[in-house]
């Protein structure tokens, strides 16, 4: 039986027993009203409970091990005693038997595969039939016992509900596990790609060309520092170019002078640009914008302008970033008490003197954090940079040159037909980790902006 | 000190006239992109058709009127060479270039054709059959001059129509750019966005509700919320290599498969439905707890029965936004393997797919010209999508939300 019979199987049962267990309850405790502790409904949960948890719980574990059990089994046969004792090929072969056991059309490379395909069948039933068996004994062995355990006095509600709080502090943990996942996968592969690559080669090495890589001296050619410039150059300052002055005027235009109607319109429109998916930017970049730039380089006298330009890019990208900008800003000048501003118009100061003079001053925490948030998704974008910007790694400050940055590298190594453990698919997890790093570094520092420096206003 | 006036009034309509032109390039960008992306992409949705003149009878097909009634029509049509007599019909119609002039699937039309009205089979017909890309670029006025020349000539007699192409909705990717079609990563979007729904719904709002209403404050919970405020700001190509790492390396599950790319997607999205839930809950107001256990309500009955079910706009508001995103997001797909070329829908959740934006993606890189139009029809679809869900939730939040 496959596991997802199995699922639905257990799940009926637990719902056969919470009817069975509500219908117990119901009568018993209209036999005896006064002395019953918990609602029907409550012994009805525990004894679903009992029958699908366990049960369940089983057969996750079950399903993680019992492959390992059958390779172990079919290795014991005599039959896989011609087999090579170790390694990769003995394994290809197991795969492909396990293949030709499921599907006898399949076609195989290897002939012992063919010759053991039967066993592993026969040894894959086998341990199925027994994961089977034991989840339905375990879900009705719950129900007994959980069924036997509904009296008028049994506390149900107490352990239903102990049980229910488990559940939810162990879906607030997956938060925790996740990040901690992500830390320790980034963690391991890159440790392991620094035990070939020093990491100053890494970390300050100027030549990055991941396409050939020497064998004596990996590090010499893994030197992320373009690509580092090319993030910094395409992200925070080409794209902040454009996002910082857009985001932040058209923030202080819509709270400060347009007509409510005008900014109930025009608000959610601008956050439709974020709502854009950014492959769909990235597609825009390198159709419409890069062309445009190129020929307009041209036109300046640049004879080798790039048609994956730095600007192309960053240009894309900053339009993608106002919202974020243009969201913080208008939330902080919001959080500006209005004693301040009609203060200030009180003395005489036109809009734009109480605006620059007071408001954006008093929301300058808000509006600073809400750039550094803007920078860490900036460098973390993908998609735009994918298409539109180039792979080769140079260092320039010309915008109309090709740049490129971590992200694009990240994709570009990982793409290709390499094998798991080759240093250019490990540079792809180093790369990941510093991305992770700064991202996360900038995220802190814009929280504790926010909290440090945020007047407490009335 | 008028003059001193007249420079501050100046200065200060200079200032309103650059917020109004930040909010205005801002909106012309969007109006651009998209119309941009409509004038590329009404193209893709429809394609040219060539009438084709055949002669059933004299082709001498070796099939029956019956046999093409039975579930078999398939098979005995290709058996019995419709494909060369489409072609040979062409050569005859068109000249020398008619083979070159319809598209490689145009003998599929035909079949339909045929097994939609079988009588074909006795007489004369025209059918409309698809072109090839090299027709379709000399149509937009480029390709090679030969082709120009055959094609004006074609349509001055008036052969050429123009249709909505069923096809780019039903049938998945190709090679060639007049036979795609997005179902298949349509499909696979489907497939993802279940999985992602499955996970990242019940977690998210569980652990929402464990932070609201159970957690002390302490050490841990201060841990458990620091991760999930960093996890929603976690570049989203990060969590790609988390997949690649964790999922298909560790676990070793399939590559391509929508279940690796929906369990991804989940860890991506539930800190945003996290965030939107224990907003909403914490939107429902004290007393209507307090009211809950002073008439003898448990804990967990006041949260499932009074304040899950108010808060229940909110959250689903912030879900529907998380789906949104997860739906648009292109880069951690592309780390666990689901870029490859897939020519079938996916059937189920481990085999290999592609996804809407994925597709996107590949096409862009396409060099010929019939991918460009493609491109851009299916950005159109995921961006009505988007905007369908989007609305939704603007909907839900206007019509469900209670002001307390």
């Amino acid at each position: 039986m496959n596991s997802f019979a199995l699922l639905f199987l257990v799940l009926g049962l637990g719902l056969i027993g919470w009817l069975t267990g509500r219908a117990r309850a119901g009568r018993l405790i209209r036999a005896a009203p006064k002395r019953s502790h918990s609602r029907p409904g409550q012994h009805a949960a525990y004894v679903a409970m009992w029958t699908a948890l366990p049960a369940l719980l089983f057969l996750t574990v079950w399903s993680a091990i019992s492959p390992a059990l059958v390779r172990d089994a079919v290795l014991e046969t005599p039959a896989a005693a011609s087999l090579p004792s170790f390694g990769f090929q003995r394994d290809s072969i197991l795969g492909e038997a396990r293949m030709l056991a499921d599907n006898p059309e399949a076609g195989a490379f290897n002939e012992e595969a063919r010759a053991i395909a039967p066993v592993y069948g026969a040894a894959e039933r086998r341990y199925s039939w027994i994961g089977s068996a034991a989840t339905i004994l375990l879900a009705f062995a719950g129900f007994a016992f959980a069924y036997s355990r509904v009296t008028p006095t049994f506390r149900a509600r107490t352990r239903v509900e102990r049980t229910v709080m488990l559940v939810l502090l162990i879906a607030s943990l997956i938060a925790i596990l996740t990040t901690l996942s992500i830390f320790v996968s980034l963690l391991i592969e890159s440790a392991r790609f620094f035990a070939v690559v020093p990491i100053t080669d890494f970390l300050f090495g100027t030549h990055w060309s991941p396409q050939v890589i020497s064998s004596t001296d990996p590090g010499e050619s893994l030197g992320a520092v373009p690509l580092f410039w090319g993030t910094f150059f395409i992200g925070a300052v080409i794209a902040m170019i454009v996002a910082i002055p857009f985001g932040l005027m058209s923030a202080i235009y819509l709270t400060q002078y347009a007509a409510p109607r005008v900014r109930r319109w025009m608000k959610p429109i601008l956050e439709v640009l974020a709502g854009v998916p950014t492959v769909v930017y990235g597609y825009f970049a390198a159709l419409t914008v890069a062309p445009a730039i190129r020929d307009f380089a041209v036109m300046l006298g640049f004879q080798y302008a790039s048609s994956e330009s730095a600007l192309a890019a960053g240009l894309v990208m900053g339009v993608m970033i106002i919202p974020f900008v243009s969201s913080m800003a208008d939330d902080s000048i919001a959080a500006v008490p209005t004693a301040m501003r009609d203060g200030s118009f009180a003395m005489g100061a036109t809009r734009s003197e109480t605006i620059r003079r007071v408001l954006i001053p008093a929301s300058l925490p808000g509006v600073v954090a809400g750039m550094l948030l803007a920078v860490s998704r900036a460098i973390g974008e993908t998609m735009i940079v994918v298409m539109a910007a180039s792979g080769a790694a140079t260092i320039t400050l010309n915008p109309f040159e090709s740049a490129t940055t971590v992200t694009k590298q990240i994709v570009d190594l990982l793409t290709g037909e390499a094998e798991f453990d080759s240093p250019k698919t490990l540079a792809a997890f180093a790369l990941g980790l510093t991305l992770f790093v700064i991202t996360f570094l900038l995220n802190i520092v814009a929280l504790r902006v926010v909290k440090k420096y945020r007047e407490a206003y009335e | 000190m008028q003059k001193r006036i007249r420079r501050r009034y100046a200065a200060e309509r200079r200032f309103k006239f650059m917020g109004l032109a930040a909010v205005v390039l801002s909106a012309g960008f969007l109006a651009f992109l998209l119309v941009t992306m409509l004038s590329n992409g009404l193209a893709g949705f429809s394609r040219t058709e060539v009438a084709l003149p055949i002669d059933f009878p004299a082709a001498k097909l070796d099939v029956t009127a019956k046999q093409l009634q039975n579930r078999g029509a398939d098979l005995a049509l290709a058996g019995a060479g419709l494909d060369e007599v489409v072609d040979k019909a062409a050569t005859a119609a068109f000249g020398e270039q008619g083979i070159d002039i319809i598209s490689d699937r145009a003998w599929t039309e035909v079949r339909e054709a045929l097994k939609s009205d079988p009588t074909l089979l006795s007489r004369k017909a025209r059918i409309d059959v698809p072109v090839s890309q090299d027709v379709q670029n000399a149509l937009d006025g480029g390709g090679k001059p030969a082709m120009r020349a055959i094609v004006s000539g074609m349509q001055a007699k008036g052969l050429f129509s123009n249709k909505f192409d069923f096809g780019f909705l039903t049938s998945a990717d190709s090679t060639d750019p007049t036979n795609v079609g997005i179902w298949g990563a349509l499909k696979g979007s489907l497939f993802t966005m279940l999985v992602t729904l499955l996970i990242a719904f019940p977690i998210g709002v569980l652990s929402a509700v464990y932070l609201e209403e159970y957690a002390p404050r302490n050490r841990w919970t201060d841990l458990i919320e620091v991760s999930i405020n960093n996890l929603a700001a976690v570049p989203s190509i990060i969590f790609g290599l988390l997949g690649l790492a964790v999922f298909l390396s560790f676990l070793n599950l399939p590559r391509s498969a929508s279940l690796v790319g929906g369990l991804t997607l989940a860890l991506m999205i539930m800190p945003v439905i996290v965030i939107a839930s224990r907003n909403a809950i914490k939107a429902v107001p004290p007393s209507i707890r307090d009211a809950a256990l002073g008439v003898g309500a448990s804990k967990v009955q006041v949260i499932f029965h009074h304040v899950l079910p108010l808060a229940l706009p909110g959250i689903l508001t912030g879900t529907i936004i998380g789906m949104a995103r997860a739906l648009g997001e292109t880069a951690p797909l592309l780390m666990i393997g689901m870029r490859a070329f897939i020519a079938q829908p996916p059937e189920g959740l481990t085999d290999p797919a592609t996804v809407l934006p994925v597709q996107i993606f590949l096409w862009s890189d396409q060099v010929s010209r019939g991918f460009v139009e493609r491109t851009s029809a299916a950005i159109i679809v995921l961006l009505v999508f988007l905007l369908a869900m989007n609305a939704l939730a603007i909907y839900l939040r206007n019509r469900f939300e209670t002001r307390w």
